[in-house]
């Protein structure tokens, strides 16, 4: 590790061909497949100036939008495809491919289009391009993962650049949920032409980049839209590839064969740290963990004063700091900074084993308890720290690890105990609303819910019912303090997004991490 | 066994005769009707055995999705249907290579592995390169040098090859050729210097294999009288056993080689994942992972018809190479 080659970061050409040629002294062999010639002899991003290259540790699963629900395919797919809304530097929603929308009805968004806006192919981007869109997504043949439109019922065209969307019940943040998996906007008649698999092979959309080339597992290469209707981007290229790794990334960085990587831990990013040419960005992000508490089977954390010293016990900073390398902001009460409905007046629990300790002796457990925490194995090095942590006020937890499939399939099961009393989970709550996160884990009648409260129950119908913005922050306000005095969950913290690049690209993020590069510049 | 052995470089075509052509064919044929079977019995304990790690629904929609989301989901992509009824749909598309959608890609399975197999066979092209350059002089030379330093220092290198764990090779070699040196990539695809590592990861295990048949099988024709006449006809050792002493002792070792093809690809699994190689193999892993039935299906049976072929056409090759077995029928 002590040996660095120093480079003039994005001087060179990418790839290792130089120590290729250095090691093995020979051109490729005859058995080289077209694929390795590609490589090297593609201008790579140093060479070809006004290129920008991305790394994310997976590759996407698909260019069809409507048939992917995971962030690394949407990351890079919200580059071909515009949608009808857009979440802004600030957090507020803007418009995209809508300029204007209203709940004309409690179950009718009517929503303005832009005019003008044509897809890569010169296809007109219309109502009647939105209605298609948004009943493919829902139409059973799509087989699409994407959950979020699951009130949507039906799109009707008032006009040319005008769609109504109906909803089964008021959708207070339908206009959120159309800024990014649930609101892309593809071009019917192009589908109709080459049907779902060249859609695939070869995507078309309306956004700033348009489709060049993809090589799974590889790369993927965009090209700037010269008519996109909010300006060319200022790069010409824009290059995704997978970084499984940090020391792919680290190598892929420092010989200038990537710009930005995405998406890593930050213990990876901390190893990466002192490279010559090597930037870390920390961004406040709004993937938020805790720890969900069992309050209906029998045992200990029936007792709310359990459950508070639990939250006494757990030194959210600390675990920060450990464990993290203090790339998170503690979140008092499950709802996250920057999301709608986010209280600034509800504190988290002080940190004091006094109390914990106290709390339990109240509660009949002078000599502590004996619990455990399960968590996805991805997640190890929290939950172990989590049960150091509970072990210093006498909660003997028990860390137990499961594979991440099997984990998902407990937590989504019908048996709420499936994951024992304790377990530690986490949501990204890309809507950048409150009622996302707490959509599937607090009224009664929901899969993830362990907690039964009627006034919680109240609260939740408020905040995702209710039309006026005033009404739906107190209720969530009041859920806040709710949570904080009945303490069901650990609420732990947001993660900060981190962006490992070198000195080539300049780019802000936004909260939600999302890789929206039309704004990215390179020095060149 | 005086005559030479002479090997077609081709199979040439059955001469004229009936029962000629019977005695080649009728094994050919049963050894097909065999191979047929067992990717039967493969697909059927495959389709089986993976339903039993869970729901892919479960792991393809968020944790927030409603029931109701999923149970439609699971109905679109055809999991709420009897399991028997899936099994004989499956069957219905093996003999017309629709091996179903991958339900995580959400496209044909075989687009999917047509995608990976490339780099794949490059893989596997690259580690039997390296196993060939490296197994043949080196059970060569012990053959030659039996019992003195050479031969004993191959015998030790074969012992520790055999018993290394190839993924535990393949991040060493990481740790001293990229992070170290700086000299290759870690990982990745597309370039020649992307294949150096991987291909060493995997041959490891086969460069011993080979090495060490080789070396026996020399050692036993060397032995033999043909080579103590070419001995005394004044022939130096090495043009004896490159002439002669090879030509016998080739048939275990192509029969060997043909065997470690298909080790070569099982191998290919744990070297992927260590190299983030994107072949079948790390197809594989991540397809269990997502639980996606039909791929992982898929993948297994390109696995097994690749072993079957091999064996097949080594088998076949018995024919070909070797008069004892050809005049046996």
């Amino acid at each position: 590790m002590e040996r660095i080659r120093e480079e003039g970061v994005g001087r060179r050409v990418g790839c290792s061909r130089r120590s290729a040629l250095r090691l093995c002294g020979l051109a490729v062999p005859a058995l080289a497949a077209p694929a390795l010639l590609t490589g090297c002899g593609a201008p790579s991003a140093a060479s070809a100036g006004n290129v920008l290259r991305v790394s994310q540790p997976g590759d996407p699963k698909t260019m069809d939008p409507h048939k992917q629900g995971d962030m690394t395919s949407m990351n890079a797919l919200i580059n071909i495809f515009d949608t009808l809304t857009t979440r802004g530097r600030d957090n507020t929603l803007q418009p995209r491919i809508a300029v204007s929308w209203k709940a004309v009805e409690p179950k009718v968004w009517r929503f303005e289009l832009r005019r003008g806006v044509t897809f890569h192919n010169g296809e007109p981007c219309d109502a009647e391009a939105v209605r298609f869109s948004i009943k493919r997504l829902l139409a059973p043949a799509t087989k699409s993962p994407i959950v979020e439109l699951r009130y949507v019922e039906d799109v009707s065209v008032v006009d040319r650049y005008t769609v109504d969307v109906h909803t089964s019940v008021h959708d207070p943040i339908l206009p959120a949920k159309l800024s990014l998996f649930g609101g892309v906007v593809v071009p019917p008649r192009y589908l109709a032409e080459v049907g779902d698999e060249g859609f695939a092979a070869h995507p078309v959309g309306t956004g700033p980049f348009t489709f060049r080339r993809w090589q799974r597992d590889h790369e993927l290469r965009l090209a700037a839209y010269d008519h996109h209707w909010h300006g060319r981007p200022h790069v010409d290229e824009l290059v995704f590839v997978p970084a499984p790794n940090s020391s792919s990334a680290l190598a892929a960085l420092q010989s200038g064969g990537v710009d930005i990587v995405a998406g890593m831990t930050p213990d990876a990013a901390e190893q990466l740290a002192g490279y010559p040419g090597v930037r870390i960005g920390h961004h406040t992000g709004i993937r938020t963990s805790y720890l969900s508490l069992d309050t209906l089977t029998a045992g200990p954390l029936r007792d709310r004063r359990v459950r508070q010293a639990l939250n006494h016990a757990v030194d959210v900073p600390l675990l920060i700091k450990a464990v993290l390398g203090g790339n998170a902001t503690e979140v008092p009460a499950m709802i996250p900074r920057g999301a709608f409905g986010f209280d600034e007046s509800v504190k988290p629990f002080e940190r004091s084993l006094t109390k914990a300790r106290a709390l339990l002796a109240e509660a009949g457990h002078p000599d502590g308890i004996s619990t455990s925490i399960t968590a996805s194995n991805l997640d190890a090095n929290v939950a172990e720290a989590i049960s150091g942590l509970l072990a210093r006020a006498g909660i003997r937890a028990k860390v137990n690890l499961l594979d991440p499939g099997t984990y998902s399939q407990r937590l989504t099961s019908t048996n709420h105990g499936a994951l024992g009393p304790m377990y530690l989970a986490a949501s990204t709550v890309w809507t950048m609303d409150g009622e996302s996160m707490l959509q599937s884990n607090v009224r009664s009648d929901r899969r993830q819910s362990r907690w039964h409260h009627k006034r919680a129950d109240r609260l939740v119908d408020r905040e995702e019912l209710s039309v006026d913005p005033a009404v739906r922050r107190r209720a969530f306000s009041d859920l806040q303090q709710l949570i904080k005095d009945e303490a069901p969950f650990v609420p732990l913290y947001q993660i900060d997004n981190i962006y490992v690049h070198n000195t080539r690209p300049s780019w802000t993020p936004g909260t939600a991490g999302v890789l929206d590069m039309a704004s990215a510049k390179v020095a060149v | 066994m005086s005559r030479t052995l002479t090997a077609p470089t081709a199979p040439t075509a059955p001469v004229a005769g009936h029962s000629r052509a019977w005695t080649v064919l009728r094994p050919a044929a049963a050894r097909l009707g065999t191979a047929l079977l067992v990717l039967l019995c493969t697909a059927t304990v495959v389709f089986f055995l993976v339903r039993l790690s869970g729901d892919p629904v479960k792991v393809m929609l968020p944790p927030d999705a409603t029931a109701q989301q999923e149970s439609v989901l699971r109905h679109n992509l055809g999991l709420d249907r009897p399991l028997v009824k899936q099994y004989l749909d499956y069957l219905w598309g093996l003999p017309r290579f629709d091996f179903g959608n991958s339900l995580f890609y959400n496209q044909p399975v075989r687009a999917v592995l047509a995608d990976r197999i490339p780099a794949t066979l490059l893989l596997a092209a690259g580690a039997l390169v390296v196993t060939l350059v490296i197994a043949l002089p080196a059970g060569t030379i012990a053959a030659m040098r039996r019992g003195k330093a050479a031969d004993r220092g191959v015998i030790t290198a074969v012992l520790i090859g055999q018993s290394t764990p190839a993924f535990w090779v393949g991040i060493l070699l990481i740790l001293v050729f990229a992070v170290g040196l700086h000299a290759l990539p870690a990982s990745g695809y597309g370039t020649f210097a992307h294949l150096v590592l991987p291909s060493i990861t995997l041959a490891v295990y086969s460069v011993a294999v080979v090495a060490r048949l080789l070396r026996s099988s020399l050692i036993d024709v060397l032995g033999s009288d043909h080579i103590r006449t070419a001995r005394a006809r004044g022939l130096g050792p090495v043009r004896t056993v490159l002439r002669h002493g090879m030509r016998n002792a080739s048939l275990p070792v192509v029969t060997v080689v043909g065997l470690e093809v298909g080790s070569l690809l099982g191998g290919a699994i744990l070297t992927e994942q260590v190299f983030s190689w994107p072949g079948v193999g790390q197809l594989t892993v991540q397809a269990i992972a997502n639980r996606d039935f039909p791929l992982v299906q898929g993948t297994v049976l390109l696995f097994a018809a690749t072993f079957v072929v091999v064996n097949l056409l080594v088998d076949l090759s018995y024919g070909l190479l070797d008069p004892r077995v050809r005049n046996s029928r």
